[in-house]
């Protein structure tokens, strides 16, 4: 070759994408030319950082979030709905059930545990959970807020403003997805379980136009009511609330 | 559950007939490989998962028009980056960096290199989100599926429905804008080194 190859014919010739005829041209040239030699030692420098840029990996539940996603779109059956009036009383049943049995196993085991640890080291190790136990509770409070919300929202004959809604399961989302991590990385696997559950009706109820059928409601309804999402997130309440009140106990200690 | 034992062919025929497990068996081998090829595209970890979802769904529902004899998961690929492609135009353009938790994700092992290497690292990455972030959908794709995937311009032409010429000016456009972007970064290196 007996001119300079271009910059594209450089690219082209860096991936491999030239006729052969032309890439032995361009390398024929490049020992020859300094000048057009430096630009394809830049060129290739540049596509290796490339390479560099890292991508996160996901966590060790993702696998599981996603079937779950999918499934739910794909294969999810769509029941009759329960009234309310068949499984509240239930789920209020089995809430108390749960939390008093929460309320039991957590405070003797933690709270002897946490006496050790600190009597061990004579440091609080337990911060890290304080500081998710205290985001966590706004953030599932305000989560069952929004189920409240959606479970009572007017059954209007037309279109449903849902903008208020639509908006709050943004922030949800994104801060619920932070707090899913981290409790996965601190063990807290039950609480990332509810985290998880409610999740595919935040990423729906986000994506969803600020103005909704009837139809699209009654399925997001039927999705909180069917999976119990309000009971799970109202039980998920109270034990983060008990737990955030072992540590207080904890933390003050006998006197 | 036991998860069911199949090579992706034997899924896919499965899954053609509404086996749901089957299914289940294509999407957990390859939900991070769709995931890496989405977080690429659009440079954000919660996006990037609403695409892998996305990705899945419409698989599945295309799955009749898959032919047994491709490779799955290059099809598979293909859906993702259209999945991709349609998400990003869908949605605003977003400025921002990545969420604080993509660095709590990194596991211990990932965390070997020196300070210097990790914030050179995250300059890299910074500079070339910003560089692919100017691209255009269509641009970032051909491009990602050149570099990263090394898929023949013929194949990308075919994946994003697109002539020779506009493939290969896509990659061209998104060369130049690395090279301009990441070129600080590599005097850097070099004096350093």
């Amino acid at each position: 070759m007996h001119t300079h190859p271009s910059d594209d014919d450089l690219i082209l010739h860096a991936y491999g994408d030239c006729r052969p005829e032309v890439a032995r041209g361009i390398d024929d040239h490049l020992e020859q030319c300094a000048q057009c030699t430096a630009v394809w030692t830049e060129l290739r420098q540049t596509l290796q950082l490339v390479d560099a840029a890292d991508v996160p990996e996901p966590d060790a539940g993702f696998e599981r979030i996603v079937w779950a996603r999918v499934q739910q779109e794909l294969f999810a059956p769509r029941p009759a709905r329960w009234s309310a009036r068949q499984w509240l009383p239930i789920a209020g049943l089995a809430a108390a059930a749960l939390v008093a049995m929460a309320v039991v196993t957590t405070h003797v085991d933690r709270q002897s545990a946490s006496a050790a640890t600190i009597a061990r080291t004579g440091v609080d190790a337990r911060g890290p959970e304080r500081v998710l136990l205290t985001a966590l509770d706004g953030h599932l409070e305000q989560a069952e807020l929004l189920l409240v919300e959606l479970l009572n929202a007017p059954d209007a004959p037309d279109r449903i403003e849902l903008a208020f809604e639509r908006a709050s399961a943004e922030d949800l989302l994104s801060s619920g997805r932070l707090y899913r991590v981290t409790a996965h990385h601190q063990g807290d696997l039950r609480l990332a379980r509810v985290l998880e559950d409610i999740e595919p009706v935040l990423v729906d109820l986000a994506r969803s136009p600020d103005q909704v059928d009837r139809r699209s409601l009654q399925s997001l309804q039927s999705r909180i009511e069917d999976q119990a999402l309000l009971f799970k997130v109202r039980t998920a309440v109270h034990e983060v609330r008990e737990r955030q009140q072992d540590l207080i106990t904890v933390s003050e200690g006998p006197l | 559950m036991k998860q069911m034992h199949l090579d992706d062919a034997a899924a896919v025929a499965k899954a053609k007939g509404g086996d749901e497990e089957a299914f289940r068996v294509l999407v957990d081998r390859h939900s991070r490989s769709i995931y890496r090829l989405a977080y690429r595209m659009t440079g954000r970890a919660e996006d990037a998962e609403d695409v892998v979802q996305d990705t899945f769904v419409r698989a599945y529902r295309q799955l009749s028009r898959f032919e047994e004899r491709s490779n799955f998961a290059t099809w598979l690929y293909r859906v993702g980056f259209n999945c991709a492609i349609d998400y990003m135009r869908s949605r605003p353009r977003r400025e921002a960096a990545e969420a604080p938790d993509v660095l709590e994700r990194r596991p211990e092992a990932d965390r070997g290199p020196s300070l210097d290497d990790l914030v050179f690292a995250g300059e890299i990455g910074a500079c070339i989100e910003t560089a692919l972030g100017s691209l255009s959908p269509q641009e970032r794709a051909a491009f990602l599926m050149r570099h990263f995937h090394e898929y023949s311009i013929e194949e990308i032409c075919a994946a994003l429905d697109l002539k020779s010429n506009a493939a290969k000016h896509s990659i061209f456009r998104a060369v130049r804008k690395m090279r301009l972007a990441l070129r600080p970064l590599m005097d850097t290196r070099l004096v350093k080194t």
